[in-house]
């Protein structure tokens, strides 16, 4: 049974157990009004708005699973960082599980701290950025399906959006406008700073992203995640694909900003980029974005070249799929706590001079596989 | 956009000690450095004048905290040249044991100061892990951890504890292994390599006129060790080399100090093997002559000098601290100007501030 | 060695290789290398300069330990005592103590110790002053190993001897010198405790039992001494009473006695005679003495 199938079910049986109530009190009451009530009663049990209700149902289990998820990505975060840096990671809160409610107790603090707007802060931008941020983040992961059951899909057959992983990358580069909207409307000399190498560095490591990203369609010949996924049961897109999927990774790295790509919040200089006027939850909120981010390109690199959900099948599918992710996600920590912070020319330089000419390349390599019919 | 100054103000994560360094960026390049120190004076040369000799010494400890044997050990052999004392063999080689083992874990907390700042956090806890190791050997020797108050005028405060050559070779030989380990995180790595060569560059001449002393003028090409061309306490029987590198930049000076940890291991293992049996300690008279006292060190971070005034009686009627790193502040706009923001980092953290002894 | 630079094959590789084997061992192999202090402490080792503890016994109240220290952060307080009687002892506030351990190697008699105890925070500023009743346990300088040297030495009681010169006599080393006291007609033995070989002959042959053996510390501190100006001193005694050592004693001067106005005599002046060899240098006699008569050359206030 896919998602789609069990969200409509959950619907229709609480709209069943609501017209209940709705048709009796509709017989109750005289004639106009109740007619009044029989039709909306009809209407929300018709067709239409019962797969509306199913859909944002969907959405908001999807929403729920990732945002758990998100929990456990902080925890690794903090953890493994805590492991590789030899101490040991969040302890005491949530003794039994690792200190897995750390994380929990933080953003509560978080909720508690005091919001400061400045003064002569542009207040629509300054209030709108964080949202439009978070908002974005997570509409990445709409269209991003754990197995062939797990997924937003508009019909009972299961069918997922025709250009999911188009709409996926989309949604991914929404981001440095975002930031530097935060950045300047904080009337702040460091965060325009910050703001403006951000937005930089993000633009220009989107393009190799994309060059990669236009690879893996070119050798699996559909924009849908289910085909892309199914192409890869022989062998994996990261096989034929290597420096493809080392440049996604790496691109990956500066899109989330973790060192050593994290200069517009580099700590040595600018206090905290251009987060530096946000406070309290405000702030909690983009640092979950940093988790929400890698957790949607850990998702994207599984679904895109390591193969999706397939896997031996004593484990089910949604499950590898997540091992895969947090596999990704772990190598970015081995790889943030190894390196040091790389200077914001030479970074552009890396972006532009040495990643484009290897995705070109990349893509050079699909065009034969795919024409030499090896995969 | 037009040039404005930046403030890398006193309250800074950056910043090792408390100082402001003024930038002129026109856009992201240095123009022009205007450094202020100041802000720590605690006024220690006026303290010095109205404590008696011995209680000086814990006084001369926090004058650089980050390396206090070194301090307070100028001070004792100050002294010593001011009233002619002849200090035992014994508490000689176990002055250069810890003065050696004090350059160890100065140029650690260095290195772990200038990792963190470039980024690389693991830099930062390994070599504060392997500070430790010496951290305790300090509290098995002294009793204190950072500020030891262990040399006397006239040797030592104690002998060596029981099993002290044991855990001292093992120490060594622990650091000799995780020296090796340091080059695979820092030199094998390229994003390092790119922050740090051809940044910073101090030219010999510049280098020399502006009276900078210690690594940054060995990374210089300039080979001048107060050990070697001034040699004080029981150095001229030590073996050992003078570190120095041709190119001029950050990596030099990166590398001198790596290579100084090399030399201090070596100093320490034959002075441990050489080491007398006597006395540790004589009794120092308690007035001092009419007369005049200079002691000049090797300082981790330079060339240290202190100069004392006696006046036949119990307190000093003054004590000048020369401190290394107060000359070598000034040649930030040398240093800085041509290079971009983000280098400030590198090039300041590379000359290894301490800002307890720059202001006193 | 300095001019070898690494090659950076593989860019990123080597670092990679160092963390992957510190994750391995933290992760699968044992364990970090912190400790999960308040739950687990480090053992330190017993020279570490913590909290001090001050033996009420030992201490004779001299108050070297309030001169020598730095910071001026101890004080001496003056206390009853059901066994000790009136004494004062020290106490130290820990809002400015230093932790430099000097108090400790000028004490004479070996009374102030440090522990390993670190752990001193408070809220309030004033209760980090403690007093020296916080501080006082007897027993502790019996735990510990004993570290200071020390020596068996003769130590004279003026009062007793009678100069009769036996101890200069029986000593081997020629240790002992019979000086003459001015306007007394008297010497008294005056003994170079550094040449000392701690044999004893002189405690045995003095028929007074003036002289004990006793273990005295080595000091490496050179304290001041105290200088009699003869002409000053009035006999008034309050050096001798002020003195924590016993190093002073107050001597008859025969020949002063003064005739009073029905003809008989009275009482002879006595005059401030110092046994330096028991002085431990603390200055009380300097600061007790109401006439200047007692100096303490080269100490500058």
């Amino acid at each position: 049974m896919n998602l789609y199938e069990f969200s409509y079910g959950i619907i229709h049986w609480l709209v069943d157990l609501v017209n209940h109530l709705w048709y009796w009190l509709g017989d109750w009451l005289p004639w106009a009004l109740g007619d009044f009530f029989t039709a909306v009663g009809d209407f929300a049990a018709s067709d239409g708005h019962l797969s509306v209700m199913t859909m944002l149902l969907e959405t908001l289990i999807i929403v729920i699973v990732a945002l758990i998820n998100v929990l456990n990505f902080l925890w690794i975060f903090r953890k493994l960082s805590g492991r590789i840096l030899d101490f040991y990671g969040p302890y005491y809160v949530g003794y039994r599980i690792g200190g897995w409610l750390q994380n929990l107790a933080d953003g509560m603090k978080l909720f508690v701290k005091e919001i400061i707007v400045p003064a002569k802060a542009d207040k629509v931008g300054f209030l709108l950025a964080p949202i439009i941020y978070v908002g974005s983040s997570l509409l990445i992961l709409a269209t991003i399906p754990f197995s062939e059951n797990f997924g937003l899909s508009t019909n009972p057959s299961g069918e997922y959006v025709p250009a999911g992983a188009l709409f996926a990358i989309a949604a991914f580069a929404i981001a440095p406008f975002t930031i530097l909207l935060a950045g300047w409307s904080s009337n702040n000399k460091y965060t325009l700073i910050g703001g403006m190498r951000s937005a930089a560095q993000m633009m220009s490591y989107e393009i190799p992203l994309l060059l990669t990203v236009a690879s893996v369609f070119l050798l699996a010949g559909s924009f849908n995640f289910v085909d892309i996924v199914d192409m890869q049961h022989d062998i994996w897109f990261a096989i034929p694909l290597f420096i493809g999927f080392v440049v996604f990774l790496v691109c990956l790295m500066a899109e989330v900003e973790i060192i050593p790509f994290d200069l517009p919040e580099a700590e040595a200089e600018l206090v905290e980029g251009w987060t530096t006027e946000y406070g309290g939850m405000r702030f909690g909120l983009f640092y979950m974005t940093t988790a929400v981010r890698s957790y949607a390109g850990g998702a994207l690199a599984t679904a895109l070249f390591l193969g999706g959900w397939h896997g031996p099948s004593f484990i089910p599918d949604e499950i590898w799929f997540l091992i895969k992710a947090y596999l990704v996600f772990t190598v970015f920590m081995w790889v943030t706590w190894s390196l040091p912070r790389v200077r914001i020319d030479q970074m552009l330089g890396i972006g532009w001079k040495r990643l484009l000419p290897l995705a070109v390349l990349n893509l050079f390599i699909a065009a034969v596989v795919k024409s030499a019919g090896w995969v | 956009m037009a040039e404005m100054w930046v403030n890398m103000g006193p309250q800074h994560p950056m910043t090792h000690g408390l100082w402001n360094l003024r930038v002129k960026v026109d856009g992201e390049t240095i123009v022009d450095a205007e450094p202020e120190v100041g802000y720590l004076h605690r006024g220690i040369e006026k303290l010095c004048e109205n404590r008696t000799y011995p209680q000086i010494i814990p006084i001369a400890d926090r004058l650089c905290y980050g390396s206090s044997m070194t301090w307070s050990h100028l001070y004792c052999m100050t002294v010593e040249d001011l009233t002619g004392l002849e200090v035992p063999e014994r508490a000689e080689y176990i002055r250069v044991v810890a003065i050696e083992m004090q350059r160890i874990a100065s140029h650690l907390m260095w290195l772990a100061a200038y990792a963190g700042d470039l980024g690389l956090s693991v830099g930062f806890t390994y070599t504060m892990r392997d500070r430790e190791v010496f951290v305790d050997l300090f509290q098995a020797l002294t009793g204190g951890r950072l500020t030891y108050n262990f040399p006397r005028i006239g040797g030592v405060a104690h002998d060596l504890p029981p099993d002290f050559d044991r855990d001292a070779i093992r120490a060594v030989d622990y650091m000799e292994k995780r020296l090796r380990e340091y080059e695979d995180l820092f030199d094998r790595s390229k994003i390092f390599m790119m922050r740090n060569e051809g940044i910073g560059i101090l030219r010999k001449e510049d280098a020399m006129n502006l009276g900078v002393t210690g690594p940054s003028l060995r990374a210089s090409g300039v080979s001048y060790d107060i050990r070697k061309d001034a040699p004080y306490s029981v150095y001229p029987e030590m073996d050992f080399e003078v570190a120095t590198h041709k190119d001029c930049d950050c990596y030099a000076r990166y590398k001198v100090r790596m290579v100084e940890m090399w030399q201090s291991c070596r100093i320490i293992r034959q002075a441990i093997a050489e080491m007398p049996k006597g006395k540790w300690r004589v009794v120092a008279p308690r007035t001092a002559p009419e007369g005049t006292g200079l002691g000049r060190v090797e300082d981790p971070r330079g060339e240290g000098m202190m100069y004392v005034v006696g006046d036949g009686t119990d307190r000093p009627y003054r004590l000048k601290v020369r401190s290394p790193i107060f000359v070598t502040v000034s040649a930030a706009p040398k240093i800085l100007v041509g290079y971009k923001l983000a280098d400030v980092v590198a090039i300041m953290g590379g000359l290894d501030m301490c800002i307890g002894e720059t202001d006193r | 060695m300095a001019e070898a630079k690494g090659r950076t094959t593989g860019l990123v590789a080597r670092p990679l290789w160092r963390t992957g084997k510190q994750i391995v061992r933290t992760l699968i192999l044992g364990r970090p290398n912190t400790v999960l202090y308040p739950h687990h402490k480090l053992d330190l080792p017993l020279g570490y300069r913590g909290k001090h503890v001050v033996d009420f016994k030992r201490c004779i109240g001299c108050g070297n330990c309030v001169t020598i220290c730095p910071n001026d952060c101890m004080w001496l307080e003056k206390l009853e005592d059901p066994e000790l009687g009136k004494i004062e002892r020290p106490g130290i506030d820990f809002g400015r103590c230093l932790f430099c351990g000097l108090c400790v190697e000028v004490c004479p008699t070996a009374a102030i110790h440090e522990t390993v105890e670190f752990e001193l925070a408070d809220h309030e500023r004033q209760k980090l002053r403690s007093g020296p009743k916080e501080l006082r346990d007897d027993t502790y300088a019996d735990k510990i190993p004993e570290e200071r040297p020390k020596r068996s030495l003769p130590v004279l009681d003026l009062s007793k001897c009678t100069g009769c010169e036996k101890c200069a006599e029986e000593c081997p080393e020629i240790c002992i010198a019979m000086m003459p006291i001015e306007k007394v007609e008297r010497s008294k033995p005056e003994i170079t405790l550094a040449k000392c070989t701690s044999c004893g002959k002189c405690v045995a042959a003095c028929s007074e039992q003036a002289l004990t053996m006793m273990d005295v510390y080595d000091s490496y501190f050179d304290m001041p001494e105290p200088k009699l100006k003869l002409a000053e001193c009035t006999g008034c005694g309050a050096c001798a009473r002020a003195c924590p050592a016993d190093a002073i004693y107050m001597l008859e001067m025969p020949g002063t006695e003064k005739v009073l106005k029905d003809g008989k005599k009275g009482k002879p002046k006595k005059r401030a005679v110092f046994v330096l060899e028991k002085c431990v240098g603390c200055g009380r006699c300097f600061r007790a003495c109401r006439f200047h008569a007692i100096d303490m050359p080269g100490v500058r206030k």
